[in-house]
């Protein structure tokens, strides 16, 4: 049998909403509300349900043929991955060194990771970008842009 | 109805205003260009800035994007056949020949004309059709709210492509669970928060529509390797004249004033978007074309190319129909706006127009506006926009994502969000390779907190019996045409099949518009 497409999705939802049907049971209900024609777990229950009973449609209704199998040929997940990490750390960077410094990074970082390698152009599109994105935001929006822990311990608050 | 257009008038021809129609018509035609960035994703990205806008203006700014969208993508489509979004793929069959044929100005000024004339007898249906709606769907209780709601996420996976229906139902499923995470409105118990504070006010629409639409349609040109592609270089000097002769203007006039109707009634239909009226109108317009002209169709008919062109936009504007009156959105674009109009505080539905007519009139109006700025400035101005696609992809595509996250960020000042941001794009890449649908996903989150406020009410009324159903004659209808609208592609799919009609057939395979 060629597993496609429709039986992994098909098997992950089916996963999912056993996994979802499960944990709505340890939803919180107030006295009484189990007398009560809807509580919080009413529409857990239910999307569970029909989640269970749409996975499993899918699974016997799957096509079968071999144009439906999943190719991961031709893709580049490591690059994806490394996108992703970058916007992980990007996050990080922005409680520990700022705004400023965590976009200067992330930019830089991307144009690198996509194949950028003129250093006049990795500075040139990252720093006066972030410089001007700083400025509209904190003195003309008036927003403000926490300094970034690592600053605050090092110079102060 | 004379006073809510001149409210409407008052707040569209306002400076600011008129400057969020430009404005949004622009960055529409810049981003819709970008093959793989559609209206969804253009719109998306507009959130975090309308959030500093008053509602009537925001709004605006992201209608002007969203016809912006949807014409950056038929002129990427008839330039360098890479059609920005799924709506603007059959504007590709006839424009692109064109193109080749030295007569790509034509075939802008024509998919310029055809999307004016499609938009503006599509505003001027809007008129009238939404108010008559509007004031019918007052007398609305909570049982044909959720029977409505009902219809509009069953639609959606109706008409979501061939063999797609029910993984368009999982996901709307799919989004329903999303928003049953964090604190239940009525009890106040938390729900799959699994201890984390973060998690509480449970997942925010800004978040999810940037991570499926902005985020991830961005990492998949990535996946896909499409960043490593040189942009096709268009030579302007051989765009050719954009101007159309008198027999051509009678050629194709019929055919602009067929598909633009055509185009609204689809778009009326909640789920039906522009995807669906433009590969329609394109079929129809073969189906009664001679045998002789029949065989232009697909190497650069001028009908084969204003059908989709008008049927789009009028379809665009159509689905502000169910999205102004009810609440309910007509396409994947339209379903962004919704969350955004419940995020500034305003409740698309039968009250928008007596609680918010600015909102409601000016959305109506700047659509007239929309369509002038795209014709009496993006057309002139196409051959420096596409300039603007000369950005090396590797540093466009970081931009994009800056955006995309910064603007969550700006918004909640938590860096978690960005992390959720990671962990759902991830999701959401594994089920587009999979070839599950976004839309529903989107439209059930969104809907998922109203339904079930509706069908908690409903319950409680009828003491807990599913009764309410059918009680009502209003409810009963919503209930009989959803159950329609599901059976019916499946069954005409069998019909199809049994007939076995051999020969072209154009398959919709992405409802997303």
């Amino acid at each position: 049998m060629i597993i496609t497409k429709d039986h992994i999705g098909g098997l992950v939802f089916l996963c999912l909403s056993v996994v979802y049907g499960y944990y709505a049971g340890d939803i919180a209900l107030l006295p009484g509300d189990e007398f009560e024609p809807f509580h919080a777990q009413t529409l857990p229950y239910a999307l569970a349900t029909l989640g269970g009973i749409l996975s499993i449609g899918l699974l016997f209704t799957a096509d079968k043929g071999v144009e439906h199998k999943l190719s991961l040929k031709g893709y580049d997940f490591p690059l994806v991955a490394k996108l992703l990490l970058l916007v992980v750390l990007f996050a990080l960077a922005l409680d520990w060194v700022g705004f400023m410094l965590a976009t200067v990074f992330f930019l830089i970082s991307g144009y690198w990771l996509l194949g950028e390698r003129r250093p006049k152009m990795l500075l040139l599109a990252s720093v006066p970008f972030a410089a001007g994105i700083w400025f509209v935001l904190t003195q003309l929006l008036d927003i403000y842009l926490a300094p970034g822990k690592l600053l605050t311990q090092l110079f102060g608050g | 109805m004379l006073d809510g257009i001149f409210t409407g008038l008052s707040t569209a021809v306002m400076p600011f205003n008129l400057l969020m129609v430009v404005v949004g018509c622009f960055a529409g035609t810049f981003i819709g260009m970008l093959p793989g960035l559609g209206p969804i994703s253009a719109v998306a990205l507009m959130i975090p800035i309308t959030y500093g806008l008053d509602p009537s203006s925001g709004i605006i700014l992201m209608a002007g994007v969203y016809y912006g969208a949807v014409f950056g993508g038929s002129t990427s489509s008839i330039l360098i056949n890479a059609p920005g979004c799924a709506s603007t793929v059959v504007t590709a069959f006839d424009g692109y020949p064109l193109a080749q044929k030295n007569q790509a100005g034509k075939a802008l000024a024509l998919a310029a004309y055809s999307s004016f004339t499609g938009g503006t007898i599509a505003a001027i249906a809007l008129l009238f059709a939404a108010p008559a709606l509007a004031t019918v769907s007052l007398s609305f209780q909570s049982t044909d709210y959720f029977a409505l709601m009902v219809l509009g996420l069953t639609a959606v996976a109706a008409f979501s492509g061939k063999g797609q229906v029910i993984k368009a139902l999982m996901m709307t499923v799919f989004g329903l669970m999303i928003a049953t995470v964090g604190t239940d409105t009525t009890s106040g118990a938390t729900r799959f928060t699994f201890g984390n504070i973060d998690l509480i006010d449970g997942v925010s629409f800004l978040l999810l529509a940037m991570a499926t639409f902005a985020l991830t349609e961005v990492v998949m040109t990535v996946l896909n390797g499409q960043h490593k592609e040189e942009e096709e270089q268009v030579d302007m000097s051989k765009l050719g004249s954009m101007k159309l002769s008198k027999e051509e203007i009678k050629e194709i006039a019929p055919t602009i004033g067929r598909s633009s109707v055509f185009g609204f009634i689809i778009g009326v239909l909640p789920g039906a978007g522009a995807t669906i009226a433009s590969f329609l109108a394109y079929g129809l317009e073969r189906n009664i074309a001679s045998a002789k002209e029949k065989l232009k169709f697909g190497k650069g008919s001028l009908r084969g190319l204003a059908a989709p062109e008008s049927a789009n936009n009028a379809a665009s504007t159509g689905s502000f129909v169910p999205l102004l009156t009810l609440g309910i959105p007509g396409s994947g674009t339209t379903a962004i706006m919704l969350g955004a109009l419940i995020a500034y505080g305003i409740q698309p539905g039968p009250r928008l127009f007596i609680d918010n007519p600015d909102v409601f009139w000016s959305v109506i109006i700047s659509m007239y506006f929309g369509n002038l700025v795209l014709l009496i400035l993006n057309l002139p101005l196409i051959p420096y926009i596409s300039k603007l696609l000369v950005i090396p992809r590797p540093i466009l595509i970081p931009l994009i994502l800056f955006f995309s996250i910064t603007g969550v960020y700006l918004v909640s000042f938590n860096s978690f969000d960005i992390h959720m941001m990671a962990i759902i794009t991830v999701i959401a890449i594994f089920l587009k390779l999979l070839s599950f649908p976004m839309a529903p996903m989107l439209l059930g989150f969104i809907l998922g907190g109203l339904m079930e406020t509706n069908l908690s009410r409903a319950l409680v009324i009828s003491d807990g019996s599913l009764a309410f159903l059918w009680e009502r004659p209003l409810t009963l209808g919503i209930v009989l045409t959803a159950i329609i609208v599901l059976c019916l592609p499946p069954v005409l799919e069998y019909l199809r099949g049994r007939r076995a009609v051999k020969g072209p057939e154009v398959a919709v395979t992405e409802g997303e518009g």
